[in-house]
């Protein structure tokens, strides 16, 4: 069964294999330029230290270089999406082919066909999450440092919810293909629902996985806790009167020439940098919770309603 | 548990929807016999042998396997039972020693020897992948795979519908060396009925869901008559006969009768018929409609 297993899935490990390396050619040349310019700058004693402006132009130009590297890295948030949903190939390859009935005649049992040809992805999504966690973890740590882990992108690539990710591609494909029992096209709309998915979590979903904090606070000077936080929201007031919105700076009278930041009280909804793991395994659970029910669903359609 | 019956089914039905793809179907199929599951497509012939090995569930009814049942007992049933299924489907981009591979890994009484030898036989090459074989070559490979795996019963669903002439007689060759050898139940389901009597010992025909007739293909034939007469009703000849069919021409009138003995009516001139003709007779004939027309050879043989 084990060598059934490997031999039926080996190109598309081959290609998931290749999908890490060719990753890896581009993240590991650039990871290196940014690590080594972070420390060539001395970016680490400037933050250890409380903020002057030769640091603000170290971290300036820092992000002046690296910036765009880093927002054009967030597209490698389709990359989970696409090793999950190609390691569910040979599952589907096989329902397509009619080879599962080859396989339901042989002397195993259909829940032990199952468990090989679901375990057997799973398997391979997790390593290759791993895989990519670390890679993803090496590559953004100079960010890290100067956003936090919160920062959207370093969200997204350096926690567990990469492995969350990938299951859920894997098993929506699974799905979709234990009904469809077409390859090419389970595929394609799962890795579109992904992205969907994906999508949809990041806008309305994460920010309520734990409850944010709120802070009031008087004045134009952010208290330390806001460093490197997520905000949620914020507004201001002026003497009951919104000043600020969410939309940055607006004037609620005319009455005001400016609004005098010193007596303006900010209301924020965040989530401080403690809140990392927390979240992430909330969403890392979110995104698991729904892989196992669609991978349930897609063994109970297999056995039940497919001969 | 009666050790006669390789299969016995009671009361066998399948709905799909609000259609039955078979029902009521009660039958028993002696071990070691060779019998041709033979109708038109969608008679329920796949429906039947998948509830044999246990591809399907049964709505209704029972069917057994060595006195098991093949979805309950799976991992007692299915080492005695082989399977081809329709169009043999195979890994197409494993190669031939891959595949072998597969059936040994999947099977504990393999017979890699045996599968080797038929590898050879048949002049191909492990190297080769099954991809870039032809259908007759597939199927021949699909075969080797089943008859390795050493069942005691041997499942084939239209294994020779998509082979040409040529292929379809060496495929039914070693299906019959096979049989020979090893003494092995085999159940082949067919819409062509030409060289099954070659093969089989035993006939079933299934249409509209299902069985007409059931029984062994020598005594079928010799049972079988074609009578000719003048034109005249076939009430006098129904009430000692069967009759499967009827046709009337201006002056004559032939029917094909399940004969209860000699027909002794001297106006009747009597003919031997042919295994096709009486299973395209049956596949024509409705149950309680009393002799109805055969279809043409083309619906069936198509």
């Amino acid at each position: 069964m084990t060598w059934v297993g490997w031999r039926l899935q080996r190109t598309e490990t081959f290609i998931v294999v290749g999908i890490l390396a060719l990753l890896a050619a581009l993240l590991v040349p650039t990871g290196i330029q940014m690590a080594n310019a972070y420390h060539h700058d001395g970016l680490a004693a400037c933050l250890a230290t409380s903020p002057n402006p030769a640091c603000a132009n170290a971290i300036g130009g820092f992000r002046q270089r690296f910036q765009s590297l880093l927002d054009l890295g967030n597209w490698f948030n389709l990359v989970p999406g696409l090793i999950g949903v190609l390691l569910a190939a040979p599952f589907i390859l096989d329902l397509e082919h009619g080879t599962y009935r080859l396989a339901w005649t042989q002397s195993i049992t259909r829940k032990r066909w199952l468990l090989g040809k679901i375990g057997m992805p799973v398997g391979a999504a997790l390593v290759a999450a791993a895989a990519m966690i670390v890679l993803f973890t090496w590559w953004r740590s100079s960010s890290i440092h100067l956003d936090g882990r919160l920062d959207s992108g370093n969200y997204d690539f350096t926690g567990t919810v990469v492995i969350g990710y990938t299951l859920f591609a894997l098993a929506l494909a699974l799905a979709l293909g234990a009904i469809w029992k077409r390859a090419a096209a389970s595929i394609a709309v799962a890795f579109i629902a992904y992205f969907a998915a994906r999508i949809f979590v990041d806008i309305k979903v994460r920010d309520h996985l734990v409850a944010p904090l709120k802070l009031i606070y008087k004045g134009s000077q952010h208290p330390s806790v806001l460093a490197n936080a997520h905000i949620v929201s914020m507004h201001g007031d002026l003497n009951g009167r919104r000043v600020i919105g969410d939309g940055g700076f607006f004037f609620g009278s005319t009455k005001f020439a400016a609004p005098r930041l010193d007596n303006i009280v900010f209301h924020v909804v965040y989530h401080p940098q403690s809140h990392f793991w927390p979240l992430q395994l909330t969403e890392t659970g979110l995104f698991v919770g729904l892989a196992v029910v669609l991978i349930a669903f897609a063994a109970w359609w297999t056995t039940a309603r497919t001969a | 548990m009666n050790d006669t019956a390789a299969i016995r089914t009671s009361g066998l039905g399948k709905r799909y929807g609000s259609g039955w793809a078979l029902r009521d179907c009660t039958l028993e199929i002696p071990r070691g016999s060779v019998t041709a599951l033979v109708g038109p497509n969608g008679a329920g012939k796949t429906t039947l042998l998948h509830m044999v090995i246990g591809l399907v569930e049964p709505t209704d009814g029972t069917v057994e396997v060595f006195g098991r049942s093949p979805r309950r007992d799976a991992q007692d049933v299915l080492p005695r039972i082989a399977f081809v299924a329709q169009d043999h489907p195979l890994h197409r981009n494993l190669r031939i020693g891959e595949m072998l591979h597969y059936g040994r890994s999947l099977n504990p009484s393999w017979n890699q020897g045996l599968a080797v030898a038929r590898i050879e036989q048949l002049g191909l090459s492990m190297k080769q992948k099954i991809g870039q074989l032809s259908g007759g070559q597939q199927s021949q490979v699909a075969l080797t795979l089943a008859l390795a795996k050493q069942p005691q019963l041997l499942l084939l669903d239209e294994p020779v519908a998509s082979l040409d002439p040529l292929a379809r007689r060496e495929f039914l060759n070693a299906v019959m060396a096979a049989v020979a050898d090893d003494g092995i139940t085999v159940v082949l389901s067919s819409h062509i009925v030409a060289e099954l009597e070659r093969v089989c010992d035993r006939l079933i025909t299934l249409a509209q869901g299902a069985t007409q007739m059931d029984g062994s293909i020598a005594e079928i034939v010799a049972s079988h008559r074609l009578l000719t007469g003048p034109r005249s009703d076939a009430a006098s000849v129904a009430r000692v006969h069967n009759v499967i069919r009827e046709s009337h021409t201006e002056r004559q009138t032939t029917l094909l009768v399940r004969a209860n003995g000699h027909v002794h009516d001297s106006c009747w001139e009597q003919h031997e018929v042919d295994l096709e003709e009486i299973v395209l007779a049956y596949l024509g004939y409705q149950p309680g409609n009393g002799a109805a027309q055969a279809p043409a050879l083309e619906e069936i043989a198509s």
